[in-house]
């Protein structure tokens, strides 16, 4: 069962910057879950100018009680992330996914960043495309490796209600984690802002975080995150 | 700045996640560089990084991921 949420939003930054806190999102004191990030590859392709980027991110997983008795193993999870940035045409596309319950659960979120048309504020605008695909692979028939020993869990639940319940969880989560994913870019910005490149990186050494998040505490605008359902 | 997936790496990709985000802010974004300069320091991080991901035993699944991904290189150059 396949299912795509879409999300536009905007940073009221400029492109550069807004690709530059991107690389350097983490960590934020949105992402206290977010335990490592490593450069996989980094390449510039000579013909095109473009720089193409591989990390991989571990993240600590807070399951909800719900889908924990379905899935008592899960504690750790790899995220698989890709990026290209287009600075000629000034095009950030990004792709994350998770690795090892790929078989179980499959989010894949594509995001694409480029310039706003509309310049209300002095400083310029960047707009941000979402496109999560979410995939439950019970009962598909799609069983890729270590898949079966996993499906071992669920043998005592009828396959329809467990994925439904997953998929529930999945969306919610999904939802929340976009959400605290932009907070935390935005205090990355904001940073950038003001301390510049240098003082982020010292402060992220520091781990000052707390000291953000209560300056930060009930400043944001709220925007509408509810993605659209497309069947 | 991130942590690695192995504290042992970590020194390593402190000097090179400095290097790139320096060559990327002050050079890459103003279209002032078509060469990667932090090419020797990511060498160094990678030796110890690539033992990192061996020990965990998850290197083969990353290989593989990184092979079928609908937006790896090979998809997306040219």
């Amino acid at each position: 069962m396949v299912k795509f949420y879409e999300n536009a939003f905007s940073y009221d930054y400029q492109w550069p910057a807004v690709t530059l806190a991107y690389f350097l999102r983490y960590p934020n004191p949105y992402s206290t879950h977010v335990i490592s990030t490593d450069t996989l590859a980094s390449e510039l392709d000579p013909v095109t100018g473009n720089l193409h980027l591989t990390r991989l991110h571990l993240k600590r997983g807070k399951l909800p009680a719900s889908v924990a008795r379905f899935l008592p193993k899960i504690k750790e999870s790899y995220i698989l992330e890709h990026s290209v940035v287009d600075v000629k045409n000034q095009r950030l596309e990004t792709e994350t996914r998770n690795l090892d319950w790929e078989g179980v659960l499959s989010v894949v979120e594509s995001q694409v960043y480029t310039p706003s048309a509309e310049r209300t504020t002095r400083d310029g605008k960047t707009d941000v495309q979402t496109i999560v695909r979410f995939e439950s692979r019970l009962g598909s028939g799609k069983v890729v490796k270590d898949v079966e020993e996993k499906r071992g869990f669920f043998s005592n639940w009828t396959t329809g209600s467990v994925q439904r319940s997953i998929e529930l969880v999945g969306v919610r989560r999904m939802r929340e984690g976009l959400g605290r994913s932009r907070e935390g870019m935005k205090v990355v910005l904001e940073q950038l802002r003001e301390r510049g490149m240098v003082g982020v990186l010292r402060e992220q050494r520091k781990g000052g975080w707390e000291r953000w998040k209560k300056a930060w505490r009930g400043e944001g605008e709220l925007m509408d995150d509810l993605p659209i359902e497309r069947k | 700045m991130s942590a690695s997936i192995d504290p042992e790496c970590s020194e390593k990709k402190e000097r090179y996640d400095t290097c790139f985000i320096k060559w990327y802010s002050e050079k890459y974004l103003r279209g002032e560089s078509q060469t990667d300069e932090c090419k020797d320091l990511f060498k160094e991080y990678q030796i110890c990084l690539n033992k990192a991901l061996k020990s965990k035993g998850i290197d083969a699944m990353i290989e593989e991921a990184r092979k079928t991904s609908p937006n790896n290189d090979n998809a997306k150059h040219g």
